[in-house]
């Protein structure tokens, strides 16, 4: 049983981050090889597996519902509020859009060649941490959306969408061997923003005031990601008019 | 630890925009106004988001 309220932000959340690492651990295969890179990948997910177990284990000591609804419900806000922010910037253009080739190329210039062991230990860790902190990114959505059933269905659902997103990418990436520029990624920055932003306002106030709060429960889940799309794509058009009157 | 923090938080600006969120949903809460924190505080987070995304 998959619950998709929480699978479908969890994957494109996922998406996003997988395809920045992969980029990231490309340009560093260039410089020590494959075997090297994707073992640096290896090692930063099992840091993140270990974090996940410890965020467990917490989550299982029996702190109450409403504190955990409001931690997390903040952490979901600080992205949600950042990802539409940034997604809105770059819509109305007053941003450069992503771009993973422009990506891989400076990390490129960056990394240079791995000419010693010193230079192979630092791009090692550049693959290492980039994994690690996009990932992070990936850990924080998939635990705190998890969070959202008390059955383990929450967590499944986020946990393996996540990973369904990192199969995808490393397919996909190792079939094309480049840059993955074609996934549209500020449209999904935008809509996961929406989404998490929503996940984020809901459970705050649930959790510093009860789920009595909200007076159609779960169902005020959509109306809020539906709100902050619209309004969203709205600020969009004003930000990007406002811009192009200032330069005139 | 930069990185880290920057990756969890966002910077000063974003932490401000969910604390000053956090705290107006404190604040009408505490004096019974929870019906019209349901409204207000979706708009005052994009409020939020409009800003940070102006001054980018």
């Amino acid at each position: 049983m998959i619950d998709w309220s929480i699978a479908v932000p969890s994957f494109l959340t996922a998406l996003v981050e997988w395809v920045e690492a992969f980029t990231i651990v490309l340009a560093v295969s260039l410089s020590i090889g494959w075997r090297a890179a994707i073992g640096a990948s290896l090692v930063g997910l099992l840091t993140l597996a270990v974090l996940t177990l410890a965020a467990g284990q917490v989550l299982a000591t029996g702190i109450d519902i409403g504190w955990i609804q409001l931690v997390v419900g903040v952490f979901l806000m600080l992205f949600g509020v950042r990802w539409l922010a940034k997604a809105i910037a770059r819509h109305a253009g007053l941003k450069a859009l992503h771009d993973e080739a422009i990506e891989f190329a400076h990390i490129r210039a960056q990394l240079g060649g791995a000419q010693g062991r010193g230079d192979w230990l630092a791009n090692w860790l550049v693959a290492y941490k980039g994994v690690l902190l996009e990932g992070l990114e990936v850990w924080l959505v998939v635990v705190a959306l998890g969070m959202k059933t008390t059955t383990g269905i929450g967590l499944v659902s986020s946990g393996g969408a996540a990973l369904a997103a990192l199969v995808v990418t490393c397919a996909v990436g190792a079939a094309v061997r480049a840059p993955l520029q074609r996934v549209p990624e500020n449209a999904i920055k935008f809509t996961v923003g929406a989404m998490i932003l929503a996940f984020g306002t809901y459970w705050t106030l649930e959790g510093i005031g009860g789920a009595e709060v909200w007076p159609w429960s779960d169902a005020t889940l959509p109306a809020l990601v539906v709100f902050y799309g619209v309004a969203g794509l709205g600020v969009a058009r004003l930000v990007r008019t406002r811009a192009v009157a200032e330069m005139a | 630890m930069g990185p880290f923090f920057k990756t969890l938080f966002g910077d000063f600006h974003n932490i401000a925009v969910v604390a000053g969120l956090v705290a107006a949903e404190t604040l009408l809460l505490h004096f019974g106004l929870g019906r019209a924190a349901t409204v207000l505080v979706p708009v005052a987070a994009m409020a939020g988001v409009a800003w940070l995304a102006a001054r980018s």
